[in-house]
């Protein structure tokens, strides 16, 4: 384990960090391959019934920048779009509270990981969007979540634009639960938030969280296994290599330039 | 201004002109949902569901100082079995309000907690002044809030339904009108004057327009799904007969 992503334990609340902040928390082989391990450890940890509120957060300005660019121009984007809906799906059937304490941005796959949350927390320099079909990729895995926890409209509207939204913007169609003036306000409200959480019944929450499920169509696998074909499908196009090579050479000369 | 008699107090019912009343009608227990009440609401709503001469629009109120603190859990504190079947006729109540084929309007002053909420959301629209306090604080006292979840659902969206349900507590008019659950928001002096004046221009419209439009949307929003309706008031009731559950509301009875 190389820590890009690491799990605090405070029974019964974990907290999983993504811990790349030099590289905004982008999901890389690293971050992923951390992160699983990170759930692996909740969900064993739930099983033997320690716990049952999950915090995520991200270290460095960013909470989650979506998919390493460079990995992605060297083939790893149909691995990396697997890897994000299997990720989504376990947050969204995990027997635990979700709660995403957003500080930064949470970008495409960012995005799509707070979608998967139960309960998200904004501070004042979020950011939520797909900014991804410039890259030849499309935000489809994310749409599990997305529609029933925002709106198909604010849904549509947001993957297809591109668009960013503030907190603010982001508690309003749903995505968000509330949003926070400052970073010591967003972080004091998720600590006392887990609070209550944790001196909550478990089995009532579980109870609760799965006809949630039920509800909104997120306790099926079939809508993340459809959602994540869409994106798969054209995750090999030619559109994507010409896009994607095209902004590594810009971020090359760029690099070069600063040289 | 008519009242019909439903031959009990606990529950009122009204008519004036197009506007017909029914006001939960125990004050003294911030008409707290007991299986008597519940009982009272379902002769309530057997006559305005066989049909009120020029009625169009019914509002669903509650006398006192509260619309309705929730379920009256207490009452019935040694008998676990009643309390999942008063939880399964609330869900059979909220269901037949959803279905009226009249437009409903919740006028709802102070708490409007639980249940109580639950039957705000259920009706078409709900007036609520700053002052009130609303909400779903079900999982703070290990109460499984899935009977009042598919309304919620309905009113506010899954997202925040979820959010609002797991993380319990409550939320003044304000925060609630902000959230969904009132429609409308008004200062707490003008409450009755506002929603009546919103019952008489629904009362305006074609009747058998309004009743097709209704249907049309229960239709589309899952309100006709008795499967659902009932499952989630299954889960409350599986879960508040567990001893777990018990052991909790004696702790909190005791208070």
């Amino acid at each position: 384990m190389t820590n890009k992503a690491m799990v605090q334990f405070d029974t019964p609340i974990m907290t999983v960090v993504l811990n790349d902040p030099d590289r905004r928390n982008a999901l890389s082989h690293q971050v992923f391959d951390d992160f699983e391990q990170c759930l692996d450890e909740v969900e064993t940890a739930i099983d033997s019934e320690s716990c049952h509120v999950l915090r995520i957060r991200g270290e460095g300005p960013a909470f989650c920048a979506g998919f390493d660019l460079e990995a992605m121009a060297h083939g790893a984007l149909p691995s990396f779009l697997e890897r994000l809906g299997a990720i989504c799906r376990r947050l969204r059937h995990l027997e635990a509270v979700v709660v995403a304490e957003v500080h930064g941005p949470a970008l495409a796959g960012g995005c799509a990981l707070v979608s998967a949350c139960d309960i998200v927390h904004a501070g004042p320099d979020a950011a939520f969007g797909y900014p991804v079909h410039r890259l030849g990729i499309s935000p489809a895995v994310s749409l599990a979540t997305l529609v029933p926890g925002t709106s198909p409209g604010a849904a549509r509207a947001l993957t297809l634009s591109g668009a960013f939204l503030d907190a603010d913007a982001a508690v309003r169609i749903g995505l968000a639960a509330a949003a926070h003036p400052d970073r010591a306000a967003l972080e004091d409200a998720v600590t006392t938030l887990c609070d209550r959480l944790a001196a909550m019944d478990a089995a009532t929450l579980r109870a609760t969280k799965r006809f949630q499920n039920e509800l909104d169509g997120t306790a099926d696998g079939d809508v993340f296994v459809a959602s994540l074909a869409a994106s798969l499908a054209i995750a090999s196009s030619d559109e994507f290599r010409t896009r994607i090579e095209r902004v590594i050479a810009k971020k090359r000369a760029k690099e070069t330039d600063r040289d | 201004m008519n009242t019909i008699d439903l031959q009990t107090e606990l529950v009122t019912l009204t008519t004036d002109g197009a506007i017909a009343t029914l006001t939960l009608n125990r004050p003294d227990a911030r008409n707290a949902l007991s299986l008597e009440m519940i009982a009272a609401m379902e002769v309530g709503l057997e006559k305005i569901e066989s049909g009120l001469d020029g009625v169009a629009v019914v509002i669903l109120a509650g006398a006192g100082k509260s619309f309705c603190a929730g379920m009256d859990l207490k009452a019935v504190q040694d008998d676990p079995i009643l309390m999942g079947d008063m939880l399964r006729r609330l869900a059979a109540v909220s269901r037949r309000i959803r279905r009226l084929d009249y437009p409903t309007i919740a006028r709802v002053q102070g708490a409007a907690i639980g249940g109580g909420c639950g039957l705000m959301v259920v009706c078409d629209f709900s007036f609520a002044h700053p002052e009130a306090k609303l909400g779903y604080p079900e999982v703070d006292l290990g109460i499984c809030p899935a009977v009042v979840a598919p309304f919620l659902v309905k009113r506010i969206g899954a997202g925040k339904a979820r959010a609002m349900l797991l993380a319990g507590g409550t939320m003044g008019g304000e925060a609630g009108f902000d959230a969904g659950l009132a429609t409308h928001l008004v200062a707490m002096d003008e409450l009755e004057s506002a929603t009546i004046a919103f019952a008489e221009r629904l009362a305006k419209g074609g009747p058998e327009a309004i009743r097709a439009t209704k249907r049309w949307l229960n239709e589309l929003d899952g309100s006709l799904d008795d499967e659902q309706l009932s499952k989630g008031a299954e889960i409350s009731a599986e879960l508040i007969q567990t001893e777990d559950a018990q052991a909790r509301l004696r702790t909190l009875f005791k208070r």
